[in-house]
């Protein structure tokens, strides 16, 4: 098990090389530069901008000296913002971007499981086809059409919520409430075909035929292995919803991490650019790793090795 | 399947009630008059409003754009700073000054007293330096520039000339700072209000680097301090307690957010966490919808909408096809039918309203004269004209406007356009090193006086973008920079800009205007032409309803 872990570890190093390269070449193959502006900026400024940042070294020193930085975890400060390093603003937004996405998870996974679940039990009822509608209502609604109809429901006829920004506990619920729907609904039908798989197998059936409560053969028994396929979509789910949206950002001018990728990408903001993709990657092979440890740990089939 | 249906029509009624409710309940009337969204001022002296985009530079020698000044302009204060109605330089941190016979020294005297807020007094050696750092190429500042008015200033910034104690910049006491011109220049003092010209602390600056602009570490000379930040949501600032007339400044609190999404700007205001959305921060679907509202306003701005022409490439380069281009667009359709009129057909390279500037007569949309151009350039009826393309930035209104133009050169010329969209940085590069044939643009004031239009397409200046130059029109606009008299500057400013319009360098398209959303309870917040706006005398009104319904006349063109 530690060996598979250390393994997979050292794995990520080539991985995040690829990547961290492929990223530098094609920012730097994007035409234009961090310094250009609508309104001209003298040659000897600019050269002056590009000799501070180490823009004018030949490209294959300004890649070296990139990977010095990212080993130190240390990518300079922003080209667009000049007073604040890269990891400041990343790790500013991605606290913001975590609390958003964590509770936007947890809400999904409280509301689809559940949901998916009863669904499967009950299949070809109501009780299904209720759900099942609504998790087609969920997936098929983007979040872009949802925020806004929040906000013009509960925040600007009702008044019951702020209309965006991110200031106290109630300003959470419109953008956790916008941003999970889809995952909700992806959860929920995950779930419910998850289930309908194991509730058809031999030890369920065994299971019944010991006698055991329904509720004890589903909760026990059904979901640790009807839940597979949410937990290998949880990893990359979780990277999406945690590292920011910048959908949902955008409506509800939350500071999140979303973003920054975005934007950083327009603006040839090199080392942001380079800073939340490395950041990004790394996360997502975290999750990713988490996740093919909770599959062993559910299912005794999979073996870790 | 019935307890579905129940749920589907219970969420259609909600659905519906929520689209149809906000005419009733939420757009109150007072006095007759209309309002957008909540009538519930805050109590206390607090103004927040939308500051935009998140500010790329917090340094007023280095930076441009309007979040950053407009963040500048709270912190800082100028030699002068800017009457809220008309922006006519007022005295600031100097009281007084004296203009020399020749117009070219200027001798300013600082008020006594004067300090940062940190307590460092601060004197007319604070803005020499600061006028000398942001000339130094070093600091490659973006609007350094607009201080080239000073003696040997651009020689300094490009580096020609190395001592920095022979630019025109004296200090002969604390309270004395002297600036000689290099040549008159009517609107300097107007430059004084500019956030270029903003002091800088020096004992700041030299301990923390870069990093000064932190909050933690930033201290300021002007009228409120700045407290509290947070990137990419606020910006709060409190009253500086060493502001020379801290006893007028009746705001105990400023928030600016930094929104930058127009539709969450606007529902902001529309709830009533934001006191004033300024700066077409609202969707332009809105704005006819917003007409009737008494605490929206537009006014004109001076920035202008054009096409520029590479004249370094064929066909361009001969004047009568950019005659030709220019004379075949109907900008009073595109003003009315794209845009609904939320914008004015505009027929001229500078905007109105300069002050005793009446400017030369406007391009009109001619198709007849249109097509004898194109004929005297050698394409009859279009006839042999090569395949050439509108570049523009992406966004959906230049698109709609590129295919308007296409649409009016195939239809009075006979030529075929194709449309070339690029995002913002590859749009950057192609405008700067001519690669394109025409290509959308924006131009944005910087003070009130038409040079800052007509020096764009001075030979070589690095915000031309077409190649083109004309001996004649460098002449002029010289000229004019070396006058005194205004009625003679003016008129040599207006034959380069009648000249420039019939060589046709740059095809102009329409006026840019200002819309902004400010609740009743606001004073002291005024239309400006350059859209700026001095809060340090900005006040609430909770007594609103009994005076005057709006601060200020809202302009409507």
């Amino acid at each position: 098990m530690i060996t598979y872990v250390v393994r997979r570890v050292l794995l990520m190093v080539p991985t995040l090389l690829v990547i961290a390269t492929l990223t530098f070449v094609l920012i730097r193959l994007a035409p234009g530069g961090p310094f250009q502006s609508e309104k001209d900026i003298p040659a000897k400024a600019k050269a002056e901008l590009l000799a501070r940042y180490g823009l004018d070294r030949p490209l294959h020193e300004q890649y070296a000296s990139f990977l010095r930085n990212v080993v130190r975890l240390d990518f300079g400060p922003s080209y667009k913002y000049p007073d604040r390093q890269v990891r400041d603003i990343i790790l500013q937004g991605f606290s913001v971007s975590a609390e958003l996405g964590g509770w936007a998870l947890l809400l999904a996974l409280l509301v689809g499981v559940p949901l998916g679940t009863l669904a499967a039990v009950r299949q070809n009822q109501t009780a299904d086809f209720a759900a099942m509608t609504l998790a087609l209502a969920g997936v098929s609604v983007p979040s872009f059409v949802l925020g806004p109809v929040f906000v013009l429901a509960f925040a600007l006829t009702l008044l019951w919520l702020p209309a965006a920004l991110w200031t106290g506990p109630a300003s959470r619920i419109l953008p956790v409430l916008a941003l999970s729907a889809s995952y909700v609904a992806y959860i929920a039908r995950l779930t419910r075909a998850g289930m309908l798989e194991v509730l058809r197998q031999d030890y369920i059936r065994t299971a019944r035929a010991k006698g055991l409560a329904e509720r004890d053969v589903i909760v026990k028994h059904a979901m640790k292995l009807g839940l597979l396929p949410v937990v290998s979509y949880l990893g990359p789910a979780a990277a999406r919803i945690i590292m920011g949206s910048i959908v949902i950002e955008q409506i509800f001018a939350i500071p999140g991490l979303g973003r920054y990728l975005v934007v950083g990408a327009v603006n040839r903001d090199y080392t942001l650019v380079m800073g939340t993709v490395l950041f990004y990657a790394s996360f997502l092979l975290v999750l990713n790793l988490l996740v093919d440890l909770a599959y062993g740990w559910l299912d005794p089939r999979v073996e870790l090795a | 399947m019935r307890r579905v249906k129940r749920a589907l029509s219970c969420l259609l009624l909600f659905a519906c009630a929520a689209s149809c409710a906000p005419g009733h309940a939420n757009s109150p009337d007072v006095n007759g008059r209309r309002y957008f969204g909540s009538l519930a001022a805050p109590p206390g002296q607090v103004l927040r409003f939308n500051l935009g985009s998140e500010p790329e530079l917090r340094d007023p020698s280095v930076m441009s754009g309007q979040p950053d000044g407009r963040f500048a302009r709270i912190v800082f204060e100028g030699l002068t700073n800017s009457d809220p109605r008309t922006l006519e330089p007022r005295p600031g941190q100097a009281y007084r000054w004296e203009t020399g016979a020749d117009g070219l020294v200027y001798t300013f005297h600082l008020r006594p007293g004067l300090s940062w807020s940190d307590g460092t007094p601060l004197t007319s050696r604070d803005f020499a330096w600061s006028w000398r750092r942001a000339l130094a190429p070093a600091t490659a500042s973006r609007n350094a520039s607009l201080l080239y008015a000073i003696r040997g200033a651009e020689d300094y910034n490009k580096g020609v000339l190395a001592d920095s104690s022979r630019l025109g910049l004296a200090t002969p006491d604390d309270s004395t700072f002297v600036v000689t011109l290099a040549q008159p220049t009517a609107y300097f003092l107007f430059l004084t209000t500019y956030y270029t010209f903003l002091p800088v602390p020096r004992h700041v600056v030299e301990r923390w680097g870069a990093l000064w602009t932190l909050p933690q570490h930033l201290v300021g000379n002007g009228p409120f301090r700045w407290t509290y930040w947070r990137q990419n949501d606020r910006y709060e600032f409190a009253p500086s307690e060493r502001y020379w007339d801290r006893a007028h400044v009746r705001l105990e609190k400023i928030v600016g957010y930094t929104v930058d999404d127009l539709s969450t700007a606007t529902n902001l205001y529309k709830s009533g966490a934001l006191d004033w959305n300024p700066s077409n921060y609202i969707p332009s679907q809105f704005l006819p919808y917003l007409r009737g509202y008494a605490d929206f306003r537009v006014y004109p701005s001076q920035a202008t909408y054009f096409y520029c022409v590479n004249c370094t490439r064929a066909p361009f380069t001969d004047p009568w096809v950019r005659r030709a281009l220019n004379l075949a667009i109907d900008r009073e359709a595109i003003s009315r039918d794209l845009l609904k009129g939320s914008r004015a057909a505009w027929g001229r390279i500078t905007p109105a309203g300069y002050p005793g500037y009446a400017g030369p007569r406007p391009v009109a949309f001619d198709p007849a004269r249109a097509r004898e151009c194109l004929a005297r350039a050698g394409f009859p009826g279009g006839k042999g004209f090569p395949r050439v393309s509108i570049l523009f930035n992406t966004s959906e209104d230049h698109r709609r406007i590129g295919e308007a133009i296409q649409a009016m050169w195939k239809r009075e010329l006979g030529i075929d356009v194709e449309l070339t969209n690029q995002e913002w940085g590859s749009y950057m590069q192609s405008t700067v090193t001519l690669h394109y044939d025409v290509a959308r643009r924006t131009w944005t004031g910087d003070y009130l006086d038409p040079n800052t239009f007509l020096q764009l397409l001075v030979s070589g200046d690095g915000n031309n973008r077409t190649g083109w130059s004309n001996a004649r029109y460098d002449a002029l606009v010289r000229e004019a920079a070396g006058t005194l008299d205004p009625a003679r500057r003016f008129a040599s400013l207006a034959e380069a800009e009648s000249l420039a319009l019939d060589q046709s360098p740059y095809l102009p398209i329409y006026l840019y205007s200002t819309s902004e959303l400010v609740k009743p309870w606001v004073r002291g917040i005024y239309p400006t032409a350059l859209d700026v706006h001095p809060l340090t005398y900005v006040w609430i009104d909770h007594e609103w309803r009994q005076h005057e319904p709006l601060a200020g006349s809202p302009v409507r063109p």
